[in-house]
């Protein structure tokens, strides 16, 4: 999409603690990252789709991974901060 | 405060009906074919006939006859023509729903017709005909907020869904409840990974370790058999979306729910027996765990989904609802409701979800879904054994 948006953000931290930011839109290049009232930039290293996630803070493999507050896999790789964090480097560690 | 309403059919025993439904059900499924056959001819019938209702034992065979008792004494049903086979079995059921709903039933079974199934048709269109005429007096009146049994159900959910669709039926749900009225969520495994979150809700610390039990024996079944729940269970329409793992979906199904109290744990199928926010130990698929919601009473469903899912019930009118900007935008013929503005931030929850509250007064009092409007819904039995 391009619509620019008015409200001044184009990504989501949902708790404070999280691991990672979800995009609001289809996101390059740089993400504005809302947490709670604060909004910080950062620098993306791939695409990453409306919906999908992206990490806040180089993670290492083996990182539990948390969102919303709790913990929604382990990082099977390691990810840079502004990288991808979906099903090719996250595993469920339930029903296994 | 003046007390919230809906115009409903008030019924003389449980809580009014928000559609005035013949139902026409079939017990069995030898006579399938022939409930069809006299629903087709009879305009105003809603048809549900199971293909099962022999060489059932159990758990199993106990399950499916809740679910037909339960789907005959939905309060949307003005009146219920009961076919089956045998004597013994139809007026068992019939027996089962007129326990639960004090509407017009009519039975009629191969036995009173030699096995004649093309007479069975004819005398099912004759009976159909006279209670559909009957019903039909009915008149919708105001009946108060605390009547509504509404179930809550996400299909093809994406991150929208989390963030937005489901915190918003969460936000609905304790309106509801708040209003005296009675919620129900379903889709055990997608508790899988939020126990720690619901568990502390239950009433009693017997119906939170209830809630671990029910998830536990799931992820018991899936691991037993060996199977990945991803490409599964988050599904691929899931993954598509940006959701990543079952814990993750959880997280975000579990909004639903919203803040309050959860009463109980319910059997499938089982209808609740207090006001307030209740959850249904039952499969994640729609149409199944749908039918749960229906076969215990609910007279509405509230369904979140992100890139769209066009499935509702029959009987219960199935409100559908998406976050995702580029669905809502794209599908012209399905969102009851649009939430987008939520997830980009132009509508607060309080806002959008006492918007959600007026639009669901209004579906409850006859305005048409769009599922209705485009002929959309199904009732989809669960089994739970084998047959013998």
């Amino acid at each position: 999409m391009t619509v620019e948006d008015e409200s001044g953000w184009d990504a989501v931290r949902i708790a404070p603690g999280d691991h990672v930011a979800v995009a609001l839109r289809d996101l390059q290049g740089n993400a504005r990252v809302r947490t709670g009232d604060e909004i910080a930039v950062f620098a993306l290293s791939e695409t990453i789709p409306l919906g999908h996630k992206f990490a806040l803070s180089d993670l290492p493999a083996g990182t539990e991974v948390r969102k919303y507050g709790a913990p929604i896999g382990v990082l099977t790789r390691s990810v840079d901060k502004g990288g991808h964090v979906h099903v090719h480097n996250l595993r469920s560690q339930r029903a296994r | 405060m003046v007390e919230r309403t809906f115009l409903g059919f008030s019924r003389p025993r449980g809580r009014a009906g928000t559609r005035n439904h013949l139902l026409v059900l079939g017990i069995n499924g030898l006579i399938a074919a022939t409930a069809a056959r006299a629903a087709s001819a009879l305009p105003f019938a809603r048809l549900v006939a199971t293909p099962y209702g022999r060489g059932q034992f159990g758990p199993d065979k106990e399950c499916h006859f809740r679910q037909l008792a339960g789907i005959g004494a939905n309060p949307n049903n003005g009146a219920v023509l009961i076919i089956g086979v045998d004597r013994k079995s139809a007026d068992d059921v019939a027996a089962a729903v007129s326990a639960r709903a004090a509407v017009p039933i009519e039975v009629l079974t191969l036995d009173d017709t030699h096995e004649d199934a093309l007479e069975l048709g004819v005398r099912a269109i004759r009976a159909g005909a006279s209670l559909s005429r009957d019903i039909s007096r009915a008149r919708r009146e105001a009946v108060p907020l605390s009547e509504l049994y509404l179930g809550l159900e996400c299909g093809h959910s994406d991150a929208s869904s989390g963030l937005a669709a489901n915190p918003l039926a969460g936000a609905l749900a304790d309106r509801l409840v708040d209003a005296g009225g009675t919620i129900v969520i379903g889709e055990t495994i997608e508790w899988l990974g939020a126990e720690h979150a619901l568990s502390p809700r239950g009433v009693t610390p017997e119906t939170g370790e209830a809630i671990v039990r029910a998830v536990a024996a799931r992820e018991a079944a899936v691991s037993a058999a060996g199977i990945d729940l991803i490409g599964n269970n988050p599904g691929q329409e899931n993954i598509r979306g940006g959701l990543s793992t079952i814990e993750e979906k959880s997280l975000g199904a579990i909004a639903k729910a919203g803040t309050r109290p959860i009463i109980a744990l319910l059997s499938f199928a089982e209808p609740p027996r207090r006001p307030g926010l209740h959850l249904m130990d039952g499969p994640s698929f729609s149409p199944e765990s749908m039918t749960g919601f229906v076969a215990s009473g609910t007279q509405m469903i509230l369904f979140t989904t992100g890139p769209g899912n066009s499935y509702c019930s029959l009987l219960a009118p199935t409100i559908k609802i998406s976050a995702n900007p580029a669905a809502s935008a794209q599908i012209r013929n399905q969102f009851d409701f649009d939430a987008s503005r939520i997830f980009e931030g132009r509508e607060t929850l309080d806002a959008a979800a006492d918007r959600l509250l007026d639009e669901a007064v209004a579906f409850a009092s006859g305005m048409l879904t769009w599922g209705e409007a485009v002929g959309e819904g199904a009732e989809c039995f669960t089994r739970i054994g084998a047959s013998l």
